[in-house]
């Protein structure tokens, strides 16, 4: 991997960009696209929990989140001619990654449609299986697998553009600006779409609070 | 019904909990918070479910994907090639095709001129003199045969008058 390293910073400053300088991914997405194969595995193998893990957020299930994580890293693969670093490495692999999820979430649907972000309403309101939380009382000593059941459950009940935002926010850290870039929408788009998916979740959760979990300070 | 500023507030203090109202926002949504108990409440439930998402952990992460990612790469590799070595056969079939759809146009063309008939008829006299030239030529095999057949009755007839004298 050091080997790769080297060859990572020596093709990025060759390349001479300025805009995402700190972003060593770029820096081996270059040379991997100069034809250095060790710099694709370095690249798998510093981002793949991520990937997965966020996968995971958005389908619910860790084997399939691995076959489609690989997925994620094999389009990543083909796209080394046509990659131009003009964004964070991180926003790109994350727009494929939400690409991918969605895709599968819709194939597991049974709908035939492949449509990627771009391709979403404006609301993205995508029809969700909601479930019923009106009708599910907790019984104050809710298990722990129970309650992050319930929590999974209402992320996965978002819409599919705040959940996505939720997802980026949440777990990824991603600014707003971030999350715009990723989505490819605007700074005040993902502001009201996290707002509204906040208010969703707390429609959702809220009972949850109520027993004690999730009560922190302000 | 809630006064149009908490209406306000409430759009905005998802932002605001993150940190993305601007300062001269934040700070008007903060002295709102103060003084309005409902707002208050909101908030706090807001922030406390997001906090009640951090119940839901990640699972562990199985160990070896780097390696079967980069034996899946190997296998993409392979595809490529596999593709890479049919595509001279698929040019190869569509020059082929490409061929016997010309013949296929030309044999066609024939038996439509078969069908319709000859040449249209020779107006200019240097027309009509290849026209008569091309006729003789065309002849030519008939003409010879002929020529033969006398050659052959005049062999003939000597022979009988011979024999006869």
């Amino acid at each position: 991997m050091g080997k790769a390293i080297a060859v990572a910073v020596g093709a990025y400053e060759h390349a001479g960009r300025r805009g995402a300088a700190a972003d060593y991914d770029v820096g081996l997405m270059l040379a991997f696209q100069k034809g250095k194969e060790l710099a694709f595995q370095e690249l798998v193998e510093r981002n793949h929990a991520r990937v997965i893990g966020l996968i995971y957020r958005f389908i619910g299930d860790a084997a399939d989140a691995e076959d489609l994580a690989q997925e994620v890293f094999l389009r990543i693969y083909r796209a080394r001619q046509t990659y131009k670093p003009t964004a964070k490495f991180s926003t790109w692999m994350f727009r494929i990654t939400a690409n991918v999820s969605l895709n599968a979430l819709r194939s597991r649907a049974n709908r035939r449609d492949d449509v990627s972000i771009d391709q979403m309403g404006d609301s993205g309101e995508g029809p969700r299986g909601i479930p019923d939380h009106e009708c599910e009382m907790p019984d104050g000593h809710l298990h722990q697998a129970e309650l992050q059941e319930k929590v999974q459950d209402a992320i996965q009940a978002l819409p599919e553009k705040q959940q996505i935002a939720v997802v980026l926010n949440k777990y990824e850290g991603m600014s707003y600006a971030d999350i715009a870039r990723t989505i490819g929408c605007s700074t005040m788009a993902v502001k009201s779409l996290l707002a509204r998916a906040r208010d969703n979740l707390k429609d959702r959760l809220l009972l949850y609070i109520r027993t004690g979990r999730g009560r922190r300070k302000v | 019904m809630s006064p149009p500023v908490c209406h306000w507030v409430q759009s905005v203090l998802a932002a605001y909990l993150a940190g993305e109202l601007k300062p001269s926002t934040a700070d008007a949504v903060r002295r709102h918070l103060a003084r309005c108990d409902e707002c208050r409440k909101y908030a706090t439930e807001l922030e406390e479910t997001w906090n009640l998402l951090d119940e839901a952990p990640l699972p562990p992460v199985r160990p070896g994907f780097t390696e079967r990612m980069m034996a899946r790469v190997v296998e993409e590799k392979e595809l490529r090639a596999l593709e890479a070595r049919m595509r001279p056969n698929r040019i190869l079939r569509q020059v082929a095709a490409s061929v016997l759809g010309v013949a296929a146009g030309l044999l066609i063309g024939l038996a439509l001129y078969s069908w319709t008939g000859q040449l249209r008829e020779p107006k200019s006299p240097i027309e009509r003199e290849v026209s008569r030239s091309i006729t003789f030529l065309e002849d030519a095999d008939l003409l010879d045969e002929i020529a033969v057949i006398e050659a052959i009755d005049r062999l003939t007839g000597s022979t009988d008058r011979a024999s006869g004298a």
